[in-house]
């Protein structure tokens, strides 16, 4: 609760969602920006530094909100700041709101209860250019008038009015708060006033006062949240005074909570009386326009299909060339790490274990920045609240909303991020059921385990002509079977464990606008380094475990049988001239022993054994023991498998680098079942191994979050039951029809 | 309120007065702030579930059920 020292002084910056607020945050604070957690909560804390006439200024960028009445800890959160009750805040010396100039009535609703806090107050007008070309006209000096602070016009976007912002922002400071006039009715401050006398007598034990605007929403707030937080150790008398209250003021004519819209609203109209004009005949925009279409039953979604299509197509292919750079950039710094060290366990460690690690997470940034680069330029430009809107008409039937695609979107690069979007919906079940069936979408990591094993076995076949490949409809059916299960996964969810209505689905459609590129690109790189942050630290060590258990004990007596044959093999080498023919060939059967060696000391290792251990329950699913070991060493990062296939079918440790992932091809290809010439890897096999890592849970890190984001550790344990187990019994019926058909 | 007739029964393109909102307090009041509430004015831009409706020179998508109501009455509004 510390106050902001004389010289670095504190401004928080709130507003209505999409009025621009992050362009302005970005406007005034520059790069010098930093972004965090609240502890507890999932809210993010944003905040930036501006110098401004030698005064040194803090800002505080709060979520976006309608209204300042918390019905939930992240809703809290803003409040607790702005008051001054938020441990980790400074209390702010001023408030910044701003409001979009072409819908200021309801923009002016937060505005009416952040008077009340007893803050200096500055209002940025936003968007007075869309105002303007929509014939809205404001007589901004009424208004600071009535309003009795400052307002500045902006246009945030254009940086226009940003320094005359900043000057309006140092100058407040120093002046007062002006008393704010509540705009309640008499009978509902005189609640106010006695439940506060009640509640100073009955916390005389040195408990701190609470400040007016939350006695105010103790009374206002119906949903009992506040009553839970606020009065957790008070006299349990209060809440029947409280529910008295309300029935007197039901009674006087201002029912709760019905009466603060009233109050508020009342307000605002005084104010803007004769201040804004606003033309006879609405003008058609070019939203309207763009939303005839965009919005269209048959249109609308037929555009929104291609969208997505291109949107993939471009996760994949451009991808491709920055994933090879990344790919050959690790390699070569494996080398280099290999040529420079001993040989020994902490070379095997720095180069298997964490720079094979590092680099299998590394590989995965393209596809997720180019993600989270559409979805960010959708979202600037207005486009993803038409997304939701259409797609809540296919949600509704499973009981969700059109609020769960965002998250389920983002899903598709990476959970982690896509659990963490389902924020924005407020109804507990709906946020449940989508965090539970985000794992189920194919994210960009379960990409290398399908492209590796459909090159190796899936003929490469054109179907309908020449329009498509066997391979890729393969690709695409996996993708599918993630999204199919997940819709009846959320149906079932919705119709037993988290039963209840479905509930109703209000949402804003901003008008359209050109994303702006810096908006664009900082949330592209804020969202891809929080992924890397996150899920970086747990891959490398996980990596460093893997490692670990396929590197110990290491008993050197493994490599006794093959002993002979390589000494043989390395004296003949060092015989034969520089230009000998036979050279190629002989190196080449080297470093095949080399391989059977390191295959040698897998199986002696920890992991070989569980893998040897667990092979009769993998048995139906038509795996060997290897690929067992290989699904339980990626069951901490699923990417992970295709590193320990590698290294379990004999060839060392594998780069993703094309040629040396053509062995790894022709190896599963090969390989057969212990001392048999039957083939481990078939088609059923293949596409068993594919159904399970499209379903499987494999991924520590997706857990990790569901823990943090549902505040339990039953619903991650749910979550890998479930998921495991619909992998193995789809692997298992892939495997068994798939034998009964071949 | 006899005129009255349901937010998704409002034809295309025409408009109308709220004359309730009914429902669960708390979604009647989250309606409420965002403009949503007794006497603003409505019209219709997409009917279906959801619809798109203006209020305020703002679009909103709405999809209203057995939990929450909006009953408007139909014609323009001065």
């Amino acid at each position: 609760m510390s106050h902001s020292t004389e010289n670095n002084l504190c401004v928080a910056l709130i507003g209505n969602p999409n009025t621009g607020k992050s362009t302005l945050f970005s406007a005034l604070a520059g790069v010098r920006q930093r972004v965090g957690n609240y502890p507890g909560v999932t809210v993010e804390r944003k905040t930036g530094q501006l110098t401004h006439r030698a005064r040194q200024l803090t800002l505080i960028d709060l979520p976006g909100t309608y209204s300042l009445a918390p019905r939930s800890p992240d809703e809290m959160v803003a409040v607790d700041v702005l008051l001054g009750r938020q441990n980790d805040a400074p209390r702010p010396d001023l408030v910044l709101c701003i409001v979009d100039a072409s819908n200021l009535q309801r923009n002016l609703y937060v505005v009416s209860q952040v008077l009340e806090l007893g803050l200096p107050t500055v209002l940025a007008l936003n968007m007075v250019d869309i105002a303007a070309s929509r014939g809205i006209t404001i007589d901004v000096e009424r208004l600071s008038r009535n309003l009795g602070i400052p307002v500045v016009e902006v246009q945030a976007n254009r940086r226009q009015g940003v320094d005359r912002l900043k000057d309006a922002l140092v100058e407040q400071i120093d002046r007062p708060a002006r008393e704010h006039v509540s705009p309640f009715p008499a009978e509902f401050q005189n609640e106010v006033a006695a439940l506060t006398r009640r509640l100073e007598t009955a916390s005389s034990n040195g408990q701190a006062s609470l400040p007016r605007y939350l006695v105010e929403r103790l009374l206002l707030d119906t949903t009992g949240y506040l009553e839970d937080v606020v009065l957790e150790h008070a006299d349990p008398g209060l809440h029947g005074a409280i529910a008295e209250a309300r029935t007197r003021l039901a009674a006087a004519g201002s029912p709760v909570p019905a009466v603060e819209a009233m109050a508020r609203y009342g307000w605002i109209g005084q104010v803007l009386d004769g201040i804004v004009v606003r033309p006879r005949e609405r003008r058609i925009t070019l939203s309207d326009r763009m939303d005839r279409v965009l919005t269209h039953r048959l249109w609308g979604t037929l555009i929104f299909v291609l969208l997505m299509v291109v949107v993939f197509q471009a996760v994949f292919s451009w991808a491709a060339p920055a994933q090879d750079l990344i790919d050959a950039g690790v390699a070569h710094v494996a080398q280099f790490a290999e040529e420079h060290m001993a040989e020994g366990a902490l070379r095997s460690l720095v180069v298997d274990g964490l720079i094979g690690g590092v680099g299998g997470v590394l590989a995965f940034l393209p596809q997720i920045f180019i993600l989270f680069f559409f979805i960010a330029v959708l979202e600037d430009c207005g486009y993803m609240a038409r997304a939701a809107y259409l797609m809540d008409k296919l949600m509704v039937r499973v009981g969700l909303s059109g609020k769960s695609f965002i998250p389920l979107l983002s899903s598709f690069a990476c959970a982690i991020p896509g659990i963490m979007a389902t924020r924005t919906i407020e109804n507990r079940r709906d946020r449940l059921t989508t965090i539970l069936i985000a794992p189920l979408m194919s994210c960009s990591a379960r990409l290398p385990v399908y492209a590796l094993l459909i090159t190796a076995f899936i003929p490469e076949r054109k179907l309908v002509g020449d329009l498509l490949n066997l391979q890729g409809v393969t690709l695409a059916a996996m993708y599918l079977i993630g999204i199919v299960t997940a819709t009846i996964v959320a149906w079932v969810l919705k119709k037993s464990l988290l039963r209840g209505p479905t509930p109703p689905f209000v949402m804003e459609l901003p008008s359209y606008k050109m994303p702006g590129p810096s908006i664009v690109l900082h949330r592209m790189f804020e969202r891809g380094w929080s992924f890397i942050r996150r899920a970086g630290t747990l891959i490398v060590a996980v990596a460093v475990v893997v490692w670990a258990s396929l590197y110990y004990p290491h008993d050197p007596a493994v490599e006794a049988p093959y002993a002979e044959q390589k000494v043989a093999l390395e004296t003949r080498l060092a015989e034969l001239p520089e230009s000998a023919a036979e050279r190629g060939d002989l190196e080449r059967e080297l470093a095949e022993i080399d391989g059977r060696i390191a295959g040698a000391y897998q199986e002696q290792s920890i992991l070989g054994r569980i893998g040897h251990a667990i092979e009769p329950a993998v048995r139906p699913l038509g795996w060997d023991w290897r690929i067992g070991c290989a699904a339980i060493a990626s069951f901490p990062a699923r990417e992970v498998v295709v590193a320990t296939l590698g290294i379990i079918y004999n060839l060392g440790e594998v780069d993703v680098d094309d040629t040396q992932a053509a062995g790894l091809n022709s190896a599963l290809q090969q390989a057969t079942w212990e001392g048999t010439e039957e083939k481990v890897f078939n088609i059923p096999v293949a596409l068993s191994l594919m159904v399970f890592f499209a379903l499987c849970a494999q991924c520590a890190a997706t857990l990790v979050v569901i823990k943090r984001e549902t505040g339990s550790w039953w619903w991650p344990v749910f979550t890998f039951v479930y998921m495991t187990g619909l992998a193995y019994v789809a692997a298992l019926v892939t495997y068994q029809v798939g034998m009964l058909i071949s | 309120m006899n005129d009255s007739i349901p937010l998704q029964c409002l034809e295309v393109g025409t408009s109308g007065a709220v004359t309730a909102v009914v429902g669960n307090g708390d979604l009647v009041h989250r309606l409420d702030e965002i403009g949503l509430r007794q006497g603003a004015e409505v019209q219709m831009v997409q009917s279906g579930r959801p619809c798109i409706v203006r209020v305020n020179g703002q679009r909103l998508c709405l999809r209203a059920d057995e939990l929450l109501r909006v009953l408007v009455r139909p014609g323009v509004v001065a």
